[in-house]
């Protein structure tokens, strides 16, 4: 099947410095591949290049080598923008438009015309909760009314593949909520969806896939599931009416402690032993049993993890 | 093509609604406010003074709307980033820029238009009050049509301003392009002194240099012919169309540039 | 859509046309239009002083402009020959010029030789530069150089020698002046502006001008002089010439072929002199860049006084 998304080898050099230019990477040989009705995160923290690859997509910056493409056409492509829909990130439009002029322009870019213009317009502004405010002048918006601007103007001509670039960003909690809807149903109509974040509760919400992307590396690719299939790093267990001193006779097995109430402790232990011999010997000495649970890697944890390979890495190669 | 319309109409639209056309209002009030004080001050000449008040105020008008729009046409968006947003839509690149500047130059024609038909009046007004003896002394008559004749070069500048406004700003900040745009304005009205700057100059080089520039800067000082008209004095139209094909090309040439350095750049 | 080298150079190809379609349709342009189309002959403000106020804080900045729009005008005017130049905005321009900047030297002295030089070459008012010099004067008192300059005008273009050497006295007394100048004063008075003393003064100013400009002057006057001896020599061959012989059309060739001069002979710049072939008059020839001469005082006429 074609890809939905696919670049190869994708590398974008900046110019930097004012009067000697070096060339600075910020790309660095990406190659994804992304199927249609993918749902795919691309993570990473400020400055990996996140961006930088939605911009070589939307041909907003040439490759410095590589290529990409958007539903088997090279980017950049007229035919190819025609089922697109792309959110910028921090979206900034025409500060004298209203929002529904805005998305009548968009639209009439794409050559909806009359009545099709309008209903379309009012029901993307609609959808995205834009209510009596469509006749507001956009410098009069606030910076999460704007964001809500930008994903309905990605939205207007119905597109196959949708790019948002931190779609997050802005939003008060309930608007987040929102977005996550709306995202979700584009995802069950089919919609292939490529969004970036730094904010991996979005991703670990809504992602089918996700990217880690480090100094303009890619550093890992995989379904969430795959990349948080680690197997359990320890056990949580939370115990009352614990005698301290046993926990110093526990020895290494305990990693951590913590009295979170009186006599009640919580307890990090390792794998070194099983939990149930632990369990019997604090139960024997008279404790309560309040919660034992495992600990697994979240995907804050694999992301840090990741980041900081890739910078130890390129502290030892620069 | 559609994409181009579209674009045009949305600058025009966007400039309306940015109070552009608010300066019709001062113009409308200078004139008229001017007419009243020289009625009460001059005799006879008052009507030459309007005019040149009227084509002055075009000119200087126009220029700032050419130059502030003219950049805000394109660095504008591509330094607030409200591009991003149009050129993810099927939309060339060339495209766009072109539309940009037809926008703008629509919004100059209304604007001059506007001012034409208020200054006209303006005048008729005076004419109806001034005596027939009084009249006959004036140079020109006030409703002179070869008025319209400098207005007409006008625009042709100023459309050729926009033009450099619109070159500058695909590459450089909007306040940068300002400026070079100005520059290029005070160049443009000084070039025609270069050409006999070797006359006046001893060194051969510099006066190759200065020829070389009169013929590669925009000549402006073609476009003015308000001091002729004012006098009554004739404008040939064979001058009137060498003014304004020079005027087409040099703004072909300037927007073809443009559009050659947007179509290539990265918006970082 | 990756930008290609073919459309690049396409687009190369078209702006360079362009540009080249635009410099022939000003070269066109330029062939259509009468000569008073290319620059403004109007002056809308003639007063230095409402331009001094509109100028804000770049009154020496406008002052150049002003002073540059003189030299134009001049230059352009001098070019159109065939009396076609009227000059009528020199003087109003160098005025706006040193309201503006009252301090610049160089626009009152250069601007009172421009003024003073004779049609065609100039607008032939010395009482216009000298009353640009006495702006000067009244703007920097201990300018000798103003008060030397306005002798020169009457000494040279007004034949008043007396006028002169008053005004060499009065430039001598200036603290820093050059010692030649009180001299040059008792000669002037004495000899009523000879050639002698025209040569000396000259020289002097020859030898001791620090500006390039000054120097060239001096040389051109210098060679003027060389060519009144010149032709005041010739005139006296020629007149004793058609004394003796039958009465012919005078012209340099049948004096050639009399053996009376060895060619056609040129003045220091070397443009033939002209001869009319009627009167028996020598002449220097209107196409010498010396010319116009400067016509003297009857008293210093005489060759030999």
């Amino acid at each position: 099947m074609q890809s939905a998304i696919r670049t190869e080898e994708l590398t974008k050099d900046y110019a930097v410095g004012f009067w000697r230019k070096r060339p600075h990477r910020a790309l660095d040989r990406l190659s994804i591949d992304v199927a249609p009705g993918e749902v795919f995160g691309f993570l990473g923290p400020n400055g990996a290049g996140k961006t930088t690859t939605l911009k070589l997509l939307m041909q907003l910056i040439f490759p410095t080598s590589g290529r990409a493409e958007i539903l088997g056409q090279p980017v950049g492509a007229v035919a190819v923008r025609r089922r697109l829909g792309y959110l910028p990130e921090n979206p900034y439009f025409y500060d004298y438009l209203t929002a529904e002029e805005l998305l009548g322009y968009f639209a009439s870019l794409f050559g909806y015309v009359g009545p099709e213009r309008r209903r379309r317009v009012s029901m993307l502004l609609d959808r995205v909760g834009i209510g009596a405010e469509r006749r507001m002048q956009l410098r009069k918006f606030s910076k999460g009314m704007l964001q809500r601007v930008g994903i309905a103007q990605a939205l207007i001509n119905d597109p196959e593949v949708v790019f948002l670039d931190e779609p997050m960003s802005g939003l008060d909690p309930v608007g987040r909520r929102e977005v996550r809807a709306l995202m979700l149903e584009l995802r069950d109509r089919g919609t292939t969806l490529f969004f970036s974040s730094h904010i991996l509760a979005d991703a670990e919400a809504l992602c089918s896939r996700v990217a880690i992307l480090a100094g303009g590396r890619l550093t890992a690719i995989g379904q969430l599931s795959e990349l948080l299939a680690f197997e359990i790093r320890g056990w949580e267990l939370v115990v009352a009416d614990l005698r301290p001193e046993l926990i110093d006779r526990l020895g290494d097995v305990v990693r951590h402690h913590a009295e979170i109430a009186p006599g009640r402790y919580a307890l990090e232990l390792t794998l070194a032993e099983p939990p149930e011999r632990l369990l019997a010997e604090v139960l024997g000495a008279g404790a309560r049993l309040v919660a034992l649970n495992p600990l697994r890697d979240t995907l804050e944890d694999v992301f840090m993890k990741h980041v900081a390979e890739a910078s130890s890495h390129r502290m030892t190669t620069e | 093509m559609r994409a181009i319309r579209h674009i045009a109409v949305n600058v025009f639209r966007e400039s309306v609604r940015d109070k552009v056309l608010y300066n019709l209002v001062f113009f409308a009030v200078l004139l008229i406010s001017a007419s009243y004080l020289l009625g009460q001050l001059t005799a006879g000449q008052d009507v030459k003074i309007i005019k040149d008040l009227g084509l002055a105020a075009t000119s200087i008008f126009g220029l700032f709307i050419a130059v502030f729009i003219g950049i805000g046409l394109v660095s504008k968006e591509v330094e607030r980033r409200s591009v991003y947003g149009v050129l993810a839509k099927p939309v060339r690149r060339h495209e766009f820029v072109l539309g940009k500047y037809l926008g703008l130059v629509l919004t100059l024609a209304v604007n001059i238009a506007v001012m034409a038909v208020a200054l006209y009046l303006v005048l008729g007004y005076m004419a109806w009050m001034t005596p027939a003896n009084v009249q006959a002394a004036w140079d020109a008559p006030a409703l002179d049509p070869a008025l319209l004749k400098a207005v007409f070069l006008i625009f042709v500048e100023l459309c050729l301003i926009t033009a450099v406004a619109l070159f500058f700003s695909t590459f450089s900040s909007s306040i940068l392009s300002a400026v070079l745009t100005f520059g290029m304005f005070v160049a443009g009205h000084f070039d025609a002194d270069l050409k006999n700057f070797d006359q006046v100059v001893a060194s051969p080089a510099a006066g190759a240099l200065a020829r070389g520039m009169y013929y590669v800067l925009p000549n402006l000082a073609s476009f003015d012919v308000k001091a002729d008209v004012v006098h009554g004095q004739p404008v040939p139209w064979a001058l009137m169309g060498l003014a304004t094909g020079y005027g087409l090309v040099y703004i072909a040439m300037l927007v073809l540039a443009a559009m050659f350095i947007f179509s290539r750049r990265d918006f970082k | 859509m990756q930008p290609s080298t073919r459309s690049t150079a396409v687009f190369a190809v078209a702006i360079a046309a362009l540009m080249g379609a635009s410099v022939v349709l000003q070269i066109a342009r330029d062939r259509a239009t009468p000569a008073s189309h290319e620059t403004a002959r109007y002056l809308y403000l003639r007063s230095g002083t409402v331009i001094e106020h509109l100028a804000v804080a770049y009154q020496t900045l406008v002052a150049d402009a002003y002073w540059i729009r003189a030299i134009q005008h001049y230059g352009g005017d001098r070019l159109s020959s065939g009396g076609s130049g009227r000059y009528e905005l020199l003087y109003p321009l160098l005025d706006i010029t040193t309201t503006l900047d009252p301090r610049f030297t160089i626009a009152y002295r250069f601007g009172a030789i421009f003024l003073a030089e004779a049609p065609p070459g100039g607008p032939g008012r010395p009482d216009q530069a000298v009353a640009l010099l006495r702006k000067g004067m009244r703007a920097e008192p201990d300018k000798w150089q103003y008060v030397l300059d306005i002798g020169f005008v009457y000494y040279w273009q007004l034949r008043e020698p007396a006028a002169a050497a008053r005004w060499f006295r009065r430039a001598s007394t200036i603290p820093g002046s050059p010692n030649w100048l009180e001299p040059l004063a008792a000669a002037m008075l004495v000899q009523g502006g000879d050639r002698r003393s025209s040569r000396f003064l000259w020289q002097q100013i020859r030898a001791t001008a620090d500006q390039e400009w000054l120097r060239n002057l001096a040389d051109r006057r210098l060679l003027q002089l060389q060519a009144m001896d010149q032709i005041d020599q010739l005139q006296q061959i020629v007149t004793e010439f058609d004394r003796r012989s039958p009465p012919i059309r005078l012209t340099w060739e049948h004096l050639y072929r009399a053996g009376v001069v060895r060619g056609v002979p040129l003045d220091p710049a070397g443009t033939p002199y002209a001869l009319d072939p009627i009167r028996g008059t020598v002449m220097m020839s209107p196409a010498s860049p010396l010319f116009p001469l400067p016509a003297e005082p009857a008293a210093a006429k005489a060759p030999n006084s």
